[in-house]
């Protein structure tokens, strides 16, 4: 990932910039200085200069010729991420499934159903698009938009840090790298607070139940990205096939959760804590035995990597340790 | 008027032998050893067993088999040597068989017989027209040209093959078992069509045929085909005895003269 | 011998073949339908452009015209970078998909003969799955769906070289005393196919992100047509349609048996190849840049034979301007329903009216020996 700024320089150079506010009246020509940490900020730059070439996380080298005015937005984390940083206006198109802030209902959507519409991708003249990884956006069509002359970022984090470094990536991207590092700054703050929150609890075997269909138990992939936020969060993930997410039933009776959050309980109002604990084969494990099934409606922002995950890290963490966070 | 038979030979068959590949690795032999020779402007039929061979033959004689001994020459070169394209020039065949593909009219099946002899990429000729428009007629076949072909009854079909094979223009006609399901009118009718043509057009014909009477009646030559070699060949007072007829076919008959002196065969009671 | 009433009895009027009337019409009116598929398929999609800002990008970028403004904002993109190479694609790809159904179904004496039926959609699946799958299966190679040759992916090459190689293989395997009987060749196809098939589920099953796409790919979609494309399959594919419509006459005679096909003078083994090699290369072509759509090489042949009979002097050229047609405007209905894929849509349609038109017309008899 490009462009990881540091902090602690940061805030040292939004010091600087606070003190010279502060510099008496009449102290003369505008560069004039008596603060000596002004020679101590590294020159990391407030704006982003055009062309800019950045690097996404499929590892293309995308150049963008000048600060972009009309953002298309093909996954609903980018959406966010954007109005996140204050650039809602700017959205020119985005999918008929964002929901998420409300303002973008009235933007035109140019994914319809899963599959990008190119020709109104193409209308609604873009002068960034950002796309999701790891084929969610196949990338066939990452490069068609490519070839059509379109700077494409494509994003796919898969931890914490992972989306830090994306927001700085669009925040770079559009020229709003202080926004961004602010967002990152206090979400870094709300992340490490549960950290330590729970870093003296015991950890409860947890697992996380993000739908069964026909029979397969899905839920958080060896080594995903919700695992380290279980982790995070103060909980021993059970985890499934890294490459299917699936989990088979006596594999799950064999790890013995202790707590089950069941996620597509936002989803599906048949899901409770009874209709699971009454599944043949499940009043084996503990967690059914005492009764530690949550249900948690926060799937949307667990699952969505985008600016609100820390939300969803604090949802995971009142549902793990609810005696930590009331 | 019957045309002059010539002494030159058209097509001759030399001690040629034939066996089938099976499945199995082996062979099935069935032809052993084949002499005939047909002159230009004969008219030849040829009798034999079922299996006997006679299919075959005729398969050997317009190079779609290649002979596993022996040889096998058109027009006095070895037909090894013929490219397909000019066998088919002079070689027509009224197979026992023929799929007709549904759709084509009789008159679109006859011109597919000019193929052998056609020159433009997307076109007819008239001379092509010429030809099929003769070959209906002489077929008898002229009120039957708009029909669609996979509408027609047993004589008519006989007499579109018939066209088909005239559309060739060939010099030697090779028949198998034109008389097969057809009634007696129509065998004699489609019998006595070919030997006027072979009078008409200076063809040379052999017909398979399996009525010993009807071979007899048509052709001036009649060849026997028993286990794979020609056991008799010459004219059917010659050919056709009782003595020949128990040998090869296993079956009892008496000679009879009809009202006008000629030979028949007659079947004992069954 | 019964003489009809209304029989011609003179030479003159007997008709052999279509007249130039006939073929005029039929590939007249087809060439004249295209045109207008053509015209009607670009002007027309997701996002509204004119007819006015259609014909000024068309004027612009192929004649050199000047263009103002565009009313619609990136319409000549839209035109020029997105529908009309689409459009191009879905035309050629659908003229060779029918004429090489057509070729099969005479070839293979076998009504529900399609393109892919011998081979070419199970080995081009596997090539182009083994392509997608590329970054998965050999990492070291870092050969992504991103990097081409000369503009081909690794999709295109190992699809087009998988069909080409499956058939010939089939090909070579159906051979036995230097003849290729064609229900050998039929049987020979299936279960070539059917093993490979395999092969493609089994590598579908450890796709994990790239299923997806491979699904797509294997409905077949023409949403990523692209210029460089265009550019290798044009030719090959104007090529080998056009070398298979000079050959009717040896198609025609193959609907008779190969026995009498040769006494027609056909080297029937040779034709039988020849024939083979030129379809195959259409479909394979085809296969490598849209993937498998299906239904386009059965229906067409089928529907134009019910039509104007099935003499390929007309029916092979006829089926390269309707199929291409066909094509056309049924990729414009999958673009206005969504963004589904092709093949979706033309089994929806094409089956129902499929069915209507033979319930018309007298059915597709069996062989009748006499």
């Amino acid at each position: 990932m490009a462009h990881r700024l540091r902090l602690p320089s940061t805030l040292l150079f939004l010091a600087a910039l606070l003190l010279a506010a502060c510099a008496p009246a009449g102290s003369g020509s505008p560069t004039a200085t008596t603060l000596p940490s002004a020679s101590l900020a590294p020159s990391a730059p407030a704006h982003s200069v055009y062309p800019l070439t950045l690097t996404d996380d499929a590892g293309r080298e995308v150049t963008i010729p000048a600060a972009p005015s009309r953002i298309v937005s093909l996954a609903p984390s980018n959406t966010e991420i954007v109005c996140a940083l204050d650039a809602c206006d700017a959205l020119v198109g985005v999918t008929d499934f964002d929901a998420y802030p409300e303002e973008v209902a009235n933007v035109a959507d140019v994914v319809i159903g899963g599959s990008v519409d190119v020709e109104k991708v193409v209308a609604a003249q873009p002068e960034l698009i950002l796309a999701a990884g790891n084929e969610l956006i196949p990338t066939a069509v990452i490069d068609q938009l490519t070839n059509l002359g379109f700077p494409v970022l494509s994003l796919y984090p898969n931890s914490l840090d992972d989306i830090y470094a994306d927001i700085e990536l669009v925040g770079a991207a559009i020229d709003a790298i202080g926004v961004a590092d602010g967002l990152v700054a206090s979400m870094k703050a709300r992340a490490d607070a549960v950290a330590t929150a729970v870093s003296g609890a015991a950890r409860p075997r947890t697992f996380y139940e993000v739908g069964v269909f026909e029979g397969t138990i899905y839920t958080a992939g060896e080594d995903s990205f919700i695992a380290s936020l279980i982790s995070i969060a103060g909980g021993d993930p059970i985890t499934g096939d890294p490459a299917s997410t699936a989990i088979q039933l006596e594999d799950l009776i064999a790890a013995d959760p202790e707590l089950i959050l069941l996620g597509d309980a936002a989803y599906d109002p048949s899901i409770t804590a009874a209709t699971v604990a009454a599944r043949p084969g499940w009043g084996e494990m503990t967690a059914v035995q005492d009764g530690s099934i949550v249900v948690v409606l926060d799937d949307v922002v667990i699952t969505r990597p985008g600016p609100r995950i820390v939300d969803g890290l604090e949802a995971l963490a009142e549902a793990i340790h609810p005696d930590l966070f009331p | 008027m019957t045309a002059p038979v010539g002494t030159e030979s058209l097509a001759a068959m030399e001690q040629v032998a034939f066996a089938y590949p099976m499945p199995d690795g082996g062979r099935r032999e069935v032809l052993r050893s084949v002499d005939l020779t047909l002159a230009r402007g004969e008219l030849v039929a040829l009798v034999g067993t079922n299996g006997s061979g006679k299919t075959t033959l005729l398969r050997l004689l317009t190079g779609l088999l290649k002979p596993d001994a022996g040889e096998v020459r058109f027009d006095g070169r070895p037909l090894s040597d013929w490219r397909r394209l000019d066998v088919a020039r002079r070689v027509a065949v009224l197979p026992q068989h023929l799929e007709l593909p549904v759709g084509f009219r009789v008159a679109e099946l006859v011109e597919m017989g000019r193929a052998p002899h056609a020159r433009r990429l997307f076109a007819s000729t008239e001379a092509d027209a010429r030809a099929v428009a003769s070959a209906l007629a002489d077929a008898g076949a002229l009120d039957l040209a708009d029909r669609p072909a996979d509408e027609l009854s047993g004589g008519e079909r006989q007499r579109l093959l018939v066209a088909m094979a005239l559309a060739q223009e060939p010099d030697l006609l090779l028949l198998d078992e034109p008389t097969l399901h057809l009634d007696l009118a129509h065998q004699v009718a489609l019998l006595a069509a070919i030997r006027r043509l072979r009078d008409q057009r200076g063809l040379t014909v052999l017909a398979v045929l399996h009525d010993l009477n009807l071979a007899a009646a048509f052709a001036p030559r009649v060849a026997v085909l028993d286990e794979g070699r020609v056991v008799a060949d010459g004219s059917p007072a010659e050919v056709l005895s009782t003595d020949l007829v128990r040998r090869v076919f296993g079956v009892h008959v008496d000679e009879a003269r009809t009202a006008d002196g000629r030979r028949h065969l007659a079947l004992r009671e069954v | 011998m019964r003489a009809a009433a209304t029989a011609p009895t003179t030479a003159q009027s007997i008709r052999i073949g279509p007249s130039l009337t006939r073929a005029t019409v039929v590939l007249g009116g087809g060439a004249i339908l295209l045109l207008t598929a053509m015209v009607v398929a670009v002007a027309i999609g997701s996002v509204g452009v004119g007819i006015g800002d259609t014909v000024a990008v068309l004027g612009h970028r192929l004649l050199g015209l000047p263009l103002a403004r565009t009313e619609v904002p990136g319409a000549e993109s839209i035109i020029f970078d997105v529908r009309l190479p689409r459009v191009l694609t879905a035309m050629l790809v659908g003229g060779g998909l029918a004429v090489a159904g057509t070729v099969f179904q005479a070839l293979l004496r076998n009504p529900m003969a399609d393109p892919y039926i011998i081979g070419t959609a199970a080995g081009a699946s596997l090539g182009a799955i083994a392509g997608l799958m590329a970054p998965l299966l050999l990492p070291a190679l870092a050969i992504g769906v991103g990097s081409s040759w000369l503009g081909l992916g690794l999709v295109q090459l190992l699809a087009f070289t998988g069909g080409l190689g499956t058939v010939l293989l089939v090909y070579a395997v159906s051979r036995a005393n230097g003849r290729v009987p064609v229900v050998t060749l039929l049987l020979t196809g299936y279960a070539v196919s059917s093993v490979l098939a395999a092969g493609v589920a089994l590598l579908m099953f450890f796709s994990g992100q790239h299923l997806g796409a491979i699904f797509g790919w294997l409905m077949g979609s023409l949403a990523g047509a692209k210029w460089i494309h265009l550019a290798f399959a044009a030719p090959l594919l104007i090529i080998s349609a056009t070398l298979l419509v000079v050959r009717w006459r040896g198609l025609n005679l193959l609907l008779l048996g190969d026995g009498p096909a040769a006494n027609l003078g056909i080297d029937v083994e040779r034709e039988k190849l020849v024939l083979t090699i030129l379809a195959t290369l259409a479909t394979s072509t085809v296969v490598a840049i849209s993937g498998t759509i299906g239904f386009v090489g059965l229906v067409v042949p089928h529907v134009l034979r019910l039509s104007i009979g099935p003499d390929h002097r007309l029916l092979l050229p006829a089926s390269v301007l309707y199929g291409a047609t066909l094509l056309a405007l049924a990729d414009l209905g999958a673009r206005l329903a969504g963004g589904i894929p092709v093949g979706i849509l033309t089994a929806l349609i094409g089956a129902p009216f499929f069915v209507w038109l033979l319930r018309r017309s007298r059915m597709v008899r069996p062989v009748v020996t006499p």
